[in-house]
């Protein structure tokens, strides 16, 4: 058949598809289908036949739309988030317990270390922080201070995006590190360990500051510290499944890997940006005693420790 | 067809029709992600010459910051076809290792993984996973399955204006004909011997040499490409 017959014959079909790609498609869209598969013929017969280049690059690029266009159709998954949140978030910490367990270890191992440290040997602090550091500190939690954990003067708002801005990039740093064997997953979770043990117990030591500090931390410290250690989970799972595929290639086992981790590190992304909402606005908050912030405290950390033991419990 | 030096990617479709796609290489992403960067730059310090002044700006401020720092490439892909600002013009495009387009978890996933192609520094250990790996995929795009492609196919041969359109006396195969529209294309910019000496070369389909076989070639490419 001469070319110029093939693509008089077929002309209405290529208009019809091109009609349907537009960015504004014409059409009933239902036919995509039926069309999809008779242009994939034309597009077969004019490579076998030998027909013009521009020919078949037109066809191709026809084709390689449609082709998109049909199977790159997300199915509707509603409420996916929700399904994340209310089940497969706190599953996937329950089914990772071990990892949970060895991270929290680290975080809180080394903070308890240091913490005791410098607690029976203050002079140690210096060896980690900065004199000029601690002495910020100090002054952001001695009772003179307007508002608690800040210096100066900042609004609510402001450390809200600071807080925002900084300790979630830093939950996704540490997950992103964790492709790297899960080494440096690990080093941001004792580090964040060590730093804070050491602060804790050097405010701890001067009891001006010690009930301003624990009663300042206590509340967005459940999120925060819990969005932390998943980072790292999620991380040191990546870096676990690069090191150990199974009986997987490395290639698929990181891509199966990853795509299980990401509800936990979603999760953890939330978590930390409550902690922030809590810290900027309601940890600061002046003249509140102590007990009622102890209380909330408490009831955060219950609260954290339910969902992850209780959530999700009843879903196939 | 293709050869396997062309570095295109076969992707079989289940209907048994073949799709091309071609991986983008280092040099283009960087230039995409300059302008990305340049741009983010850009919007970011203009925003902080606006938001600066009071505590609460700030505050404000800080949040776009975030927002746009990782959300920016994550939006664009998905909801503008795998293509940033920089991709849409550098001619690049974002697709699943199948050649789907991207969904909210390869975006996501890919994007996070940025911080670990980063390092050492500028994109140190991307580089160097995107020079080993066969269709140019650094850590993240390994991560996710996603790879970065060239969005348009290169681009068709031009119109040829100066010759009379004219079938060809017997079919050639697309390889042939391909050769004979790169001729042509390239044509103008070879000196007049050299253009006489390749146009002797198809005697057998123009029967004849030097001027003749030219005109005719000429008439010829005008048919294939009309």
């Amino acid at each position: 058949m001469k070319q110029s017959l093939f693509e008089q014959q077929h002309a209405a079909l290529w208009a019809k598809i091109e009609m349907l790609l537009a960015d504004k498609p014409q059409g009933d869209r239902k036919e995509l289908p039926r069309l999809y598969r008779a242009l994939c013929q034309t597009l077969s017969l004019a490579r076998q036949r030998g027909y013009s280049p521009s020919l078949t690059e037109h066809l191709h690029t026809l084709a390689l739309a449609a082709h998109r266009q049909l199977y790159g159709a997300a199915i509707e998954r509603p409420a996916v988030l929700r399904h994340w949140l209310t089940s497969r978030f706190p599953r996937l910490v329950r089914e990772e317990w071990r990892l949970f367990l060895i991270a929290s270890l680290i975080f809180w191992g080394a903070g308890l270390a240091v913490g005791l440290l410098v607690w029976f040997y203050p002079e140690w602090a210096y060896s980690w922080v900065s004199p000029q550091e601690l002495a910020k500190y100090k002054r952001m939690y001695s009772q003179a201070a307007a508002r608690l954990g800040r210096e100066g003067s900042g609004s609510d708002l402001m450390m809200f995006g600071f807080y925002i801005w900084n300790n979630v990039s830093i939950g996704f740093r540490t997950f992103a590190g964790g492709i790297l064997g899960g080494v440096p997953a690990l080093l941001s979770l004792a580090f964040n360990g060590l730093h804070g043990g050491v602060i804790a117990s050097w405010l701890s030591r001067d009891p001006v500051t010690r009930e301003a500090f624990w009663s300042f931390v206590i509340t967005h410290g459940a999120f925060e510290i819990t969005g932390l250690i998943l980072s790292a989970v999620a991380g040191m799972r990546l870096g676990l499944s690069l090191i150990s595929p199974g009986r997987y290639s490395r290639h698929h086992s990181l891509l199966r890997t990853a795509q299980r981790m990401l509800p936990m590190v979603v999760g953890a992304a939330l978590l930390t940006a409550l902690a922030a909402f809590f810290e900027a606005f309601w940890s600061a908050m002046p003249g509140l005693a102590p007990a009622i912030k102890y209380a909330v405290g408490g009831g955060a950390w219950l609260l954290v420790l339910a969902y992850f033991t209780l959530a999700g419990r009843h879903e196939a | 067809m293709t050869s396997i030096l062309d570095g295109r990617l076969e992707l079989l479709t289940p209907e048994g029709v073949s799709l091309a796609l071609t991986p983008a290489g280092p040099a283009r992403r960087a230039m995409a992600w300059a302008v990305d960067t340049f741009l983010w730059l850009i919007s970011i310090s203009m925003l902080m010459g606006i938001l600066g002044g009071s505590q609460a700006g700030r505050g404000i401020m800080l949040l776009v910051l975030f927002v746009s720092y990782w959300g920016y490439p994550i939006l664009f892909e998905v909801y503008g076809k795998g293509m940033t600002l920089g991709k849409r013009w550098m001619g690049l495009q974002v697709v699943r290792a199948d050649g789907l387009p991207v969904g909210w978890r390869e975006s996501v996933l890919r994007n996070l993984l940025l911080v670990a192609d980063f390092l050492p520094f500028l994109y140190g250990v991307g580089l160097f996973c995107m020079l080993l790996d066969g269709r140019f995929r650094r850590l993240g795009d390994l991560v996710a399955g996603t790879m970065v492609i060239y969005r348009d196919p290169p681009a068709k041969p031009a119109r040829i204006e100066d010759g009379q359109p004219q079938p060809l006396p017997f079919p050639l195969t697309p390889d042939e004909q391909r050769a004979l529209l790169d001729f042509v294309g390239r044509a103008p910019r070879l000196s007049d011997e050299r253009r006489l000496e390749l146009a002797d070369l198809a005697e057998p389909l123009t029967k004849g040499i030097g001027h003749a076989s030219l005109a005719k070639l000429l008439n010829f490419a005008a048919g294939l490409t009309r």
